[in-house]
């Protein structure tokens, strides 16, 4: 067993991608050189040289994800994904694996809320065996019966399994509630209902209007020859026959009015974990960058203004912060926290607290400056890999932004400014429009919540779900 | 990914460096480092990267939970938090103010083992991050607001990862029960009523005890030059006044003569199975045929073990193993994630039948050669980054006595044969050696007392 300090990771992490879309760059960080290429059949692909770790790192977005689930089927673009590699053309899911394992790559597959990612690594002596797996799983899979049965009723255990943990599962009941149950706020993963309605045929249907070369983004970084590449990659997913696929049309849904609270009873929890906030911003937004200083001095780093006050000053948690998880349309911002069960009203009210002083005093220009150097201090690291710079080059294609996200980004860092930082609360931090989302033992807490929101919802953790559409009307 | 499971992956993760692995190809990547012996006994390693304008600096303090006492288990995890609750030059709150205002950010963990604090800033940060860390290692305060605010803190961190994780509950259990001698008994994170009982002189002796700067290993690696590291060393580290390291743990845990079992009923949805079996400490020479072993039975889909319970029996949703870097003898661990409503002492046979079968016949030429391509891979995924290169250089040399060894590590993978993994089975994985935690969900029928 490990103890760390802090856990700001874990709720950072699972965004990681589209946060790094919003960093910023420090001194001397350029984007590495990289070249876009379009193949006959429509794939996009996008090659970077990075010498010096003998890896190849691959990264495909197909632009659909999890808000092309059919209404029911949630988690749909999920198992698909995850199927991939579970027997193709030319392997069974056993060889694929062995063959996979035996040259030390790595290759995983999943849908996030806006595109589906396949990442892979091989080892550059590998690479034409990497290669040949990787364009057997995307272009190839056969999706045996046996194995959509196999990895359905993990998956659904895998959802149980999640609940024994309220941390795992505070994003998925906070999302849910927040976009009541419609466009980002399903279940990425499917829920204990969406997984019992699907089968093979719903999984061969999302793929075959789905995965395309058209409706793909490919990126190679690593230490590999770019033009031997391109001439492989040509002769491999060149050959995938070019088809249309109709747009994903996500619904853009606004932030919500007025205040709401969601209780999911959990007996057994000793602590408290709650998310407050509301719906946001989208990965272009022309503020991401004074969004990302605001954050940072609000809640984004150890001495934010919420952990300040939350964990080093009161000892109310171990960790407080908050982010904003922008996507192609508005995104979920929220406060993330957790207390012990008699501390859960003090700790909400402090968060609270918090958010009023951010409108009320705003940020002073000492704090405007400290988070101008965090934030170009810590981006370094962050493309450091050819894993990162393969994701990051994907998703800022897919997102339609470019070089200077990395290449600017000190510029327009230094351009924000007190002025700027105080439009930037007013328009993306929201204080009398909120939605919370608790989970905690409801015996011991309930009655206090109830002066959060007027209008106030309960569920146990063991139904099934997390907050579907239908509920709202009940 | 959801099918992996969150749960043990991060275990995972954690202990990752511990043990690195390659073959032959990793021997061309030994890359320079420079060392530097402190007059106060602090050893200094510095890798020199120029790829981006960043810097990684490790200080592993030779104290963990294993120095501890019953009465005040916990302690090392709770002095690692006071170390950054102010001291002479930087107050309480000053030292992450600071740091995050210069671009910097910092870090730290404690194991059984070790105490490791870690900073990541820009390099013309690093005048400053050595003031603050010498300062912090010869004049530390001990403000009693403070400590009554981070006991609160650690309290919280335990409900987080022990109360109201099963994971963490079973792993505590698992620990105390399969150490009845060794310190090696008692959570890191420590009981909660120590964690409500520690006083300022515990803290104060705790620091007298274990953090001389001759029980240090400091680690830099990034865009800097041996050179300016060693100048600083000598103006913030060198004039630090060593004293005696802590006392050796001399308890020696005895054989175990027969199996141990235990249950955990808790409210769940899942139930929990894990398997702890003594082995011997990190700088064994069977560090390395325990992993290949470990590679060829957990590592991967194609794994025995995965094939066996994930894939043919279908009986886990995961299936894994793990040995932390550890001074003395300690466990590997087993864990397995069953299905809902499945026994777990159906995972249990299942492992064990495969645990059989690898003592009774040796390991194909390919899964040999296999494992030996997974360490590799992992190998360079660990020092491909600052941060990587950092830790596991530092793990090396505290847990190896010498991060030379890192470089080894190749030819000693390579050394491994399919008898060496064939004795390691048989050695370790028997019945009267291992310790069995199982966590049942209460409303599985299981009845609570």
């Amino acid at each position: 067993m490990r103890t760390a300090r802090n856990c700001a990771h874990i709720f950072v992490a699972v965004f990681a991608l589209l946060i790094a879309a919003m960093n910023v760059c420090a001194q001397a960080i350029k984007m590495p050189p990289h070249e876009k290429i379009v193949l006959k059949n429509g794939l996009t692909v996008l090659l970077m040289e990075k010498h010096g770790v003998p890896i190849v790192s691959f990264a495909a977005l197909v632009k659909s994800g999890a808000t092309a689930d059919p209404v029911g089927q949630e988690g749909l673009a999920s198992e698909t994904a995850q199927l991939l590699r579970k027997g193709t053309q030319k392997r069974s899911a056993q060889q694929f694996a062995a063959d996979l394992d035996f040259i030390g790559g790595s290759f995983e597959a999943g849908a996030g809320a806006d595109f589906t990612t396949l990442s892979a690594e091989f080892l550059t002596k590998d690479l034409a065996k990497g290669l040949d797996l990787f364009a057997d799983a995307l272009l190839r899979p056969t999706f045996p019966q046996e194995e959509v049965d196999k990895s359905l009723a993990q998956n659904l255990d895998a959802v149980r399994g999640s609940k024994d943990e309220a941390r795992q599962v505070l994003r998925l009941y906070y999302y849910g509630y927040l976009y009541d149950g419609r466009g980002y706020g399903r279940p990425e993963e499917g829920d204990e209902l969406s997984l019992t309605k699907m089968n093979r045929a719903s999984i061969v249907k999302f793929y075959e209007a789905n995965y395309a070369p058209e409706n793909t983004i490919l990126a190679v970084a690593g230490e590999f020859n770019a033009g031997e590449l391109r001439n492989k990659l040509e002769e491999t997913l060149g050959t995938w026959p070019a088809k249309s696929v109709t747009p994903v049309a996500i619904p853009a849904i606004g932030a919500a009015k007025g205040k709401r609270l969601l209780l999911v009873d959990k007996p057994d929890a000793t602590q408290t974990y709650f998310a407050i906030g509301n719906v946001e911003t989208s990965a272009g937004d022309p503020d991401r960058v004074a969004i990302r200083v605001v954050n940072t001095i609000f809640g984004g780093r150890f001495t934010s203004m919420l952990n300040e006050a939350l964990r080093v000053e009161s000892g109310l948690t171990y960790g407080a912060n908050a982010s904003f998880d922008p996507r192609k349309e508005p995104g979920p911002f929220g406060i993330y926290t957790f207390t012990k069960n008699d501390t859960t009203v003090e700790a909400m009210d402090m968060a609270l607290e918090v958010l009023r002083k951010l409108h009320k005093d705003g940020i002073t220009a000492e704090q405007l400056a400290s988070a101008k150097s965090y934030i170009k201090g810590q981006f370094p690291p962050s493309i450091e890999t050819s894993k990162d710079l393969a994701q990051r080059i994907a998703g800022d294609e897919f997102y339609g932004l470019d070089d200077s996200e990395v290449n600017q980004l000190e510029a327009r860092i230094d351009a924000v400014t007190l002025d700027m930082a105080r439009q930037v609360i007013q328009k993306h931090f929201p204080e009398e429009n909120l939605v919370f989302v608790v989970i905690g033992k409801a015996a011991a807490i309930a009655p206090a919540l109830k002066k959060y929101a007027d209008k106030q919802n309960a569920r146990e953790i063991a139904d099934p779900g997390f907050w579907m559409a239908e509920q709202s009307k009940k | 990914m959801k099918t992996s499971g969150m749960r043990f992956a991060a275990v995972l993760w954690l202990c990752a460096a511990g043990f690195a692995g390659t073959s032959a190809r990793a021997q061309e990547q030994k890359f320079p480092v420079e060392t530097k012996t402190l007059k106060n006994g602090m050893k200094v390693l510095v890798q020199s990267d120029h790829s981006i304008p960043n810097v990684a600096l490790y200080i592993f303090y030779r104290v963990g939970s294993r120095n501890e006492r019953p009465g005040t288990t916990g302690l090392s995890h709770f002095f690692e938090h006071m170390m950054f609750n102010g001291a002479k030059k930087y107050g309480p709150g000053d030292l992450d103010k600071v740091m995050e205002a210069h671009g910097g950010s910092n870090n730290a963990y404690t194991s059984r083992d070790v105490t490791v604090y870690q900073d990541w800033f820009p390099r013309s940060t690093m005048p400053l991050i050595f003031d603050i860390e010498g300062d912090r290692i010869e004049n530390l305060s001990f403000d009693p607001a403070k400590i009554k605010s981070e006991r609160e803190v650690v309290a919280s961190e335990r409900r987080l990862s022990v109360d109201n994780e099963n994971g963490g509950v079973l792993d505590e259990q698992l620990w105390a029960t399969a150490f009845i001698a060794h310190t090696y008994q008692w959570p890191v994170v420590g009981w909660m009523s120590d964690i409500e009982h520690w006083t300022m002189d515990d803290l104060k002796r705790h620091f007298a005890m274990g953090y001389s700067p001759s029980n240090a290993t400091m680690v830099v690696v990034g865009d800097v030059s041996a050179d300016e590291v060693f100048q600083l060393c000598e103006k913030y580290i060198e004039p630090i006044p060593s004293h005696a390291p802590p006392p050796p743990v001399t308890t020696v845990e005895p054989e175990q003569l027969g199996e141990r079992r235990l249950v955990v009923h808790k409210e769940a949805q899942l139930p929990l199975l894990m398997i702890g079996y003594h082995v011997p400490q990190t700088k064994n020479d069977d560090f390395y045929a325990l992993n290949i072993l470990r590679t060829v039975l957990f590592d991967g889909e194609s794994s025995r073990m995965y094939q066996r319970l994930v894939d043919k029996d279908q009986i886990a949703l995961e299936v894994a193993s793990e040995i932390q870097p550890a001074f003395d003898p300690t466990l590997a661990i087993v864990f397995a994630q069953p299905k809902q409503g499945v026994d777990p002492q159906k995972c249990e046979k299942a492992i064990y039948e495969e645990l059989e079968r690898a003592k009774a016949t040796v390991i194909t030429d390919q899964e040999l050669e296999k494992a030996k391509n997974i360490r590799l891979m992992e190998f360079y995924q660990q020092m491909r980054t600052i941060n990587g290169r950092a830790n596991t250089m530092g793990t090396y040399e505290v847990f190896f006595g010498d991060y030379g060894k890192l470089f080894e590590a190749a030819k000693n993978y390579a050394a491994v044969s399919k008898e060496d993994v064939q004795r390691v089975a048989k050695a370790y994985f028997g019945a009267n050696n291992r310790t069995v935690a199982t966590l049942l969900p209460e409303n599985d029928g299981q009845a609570k007392q």
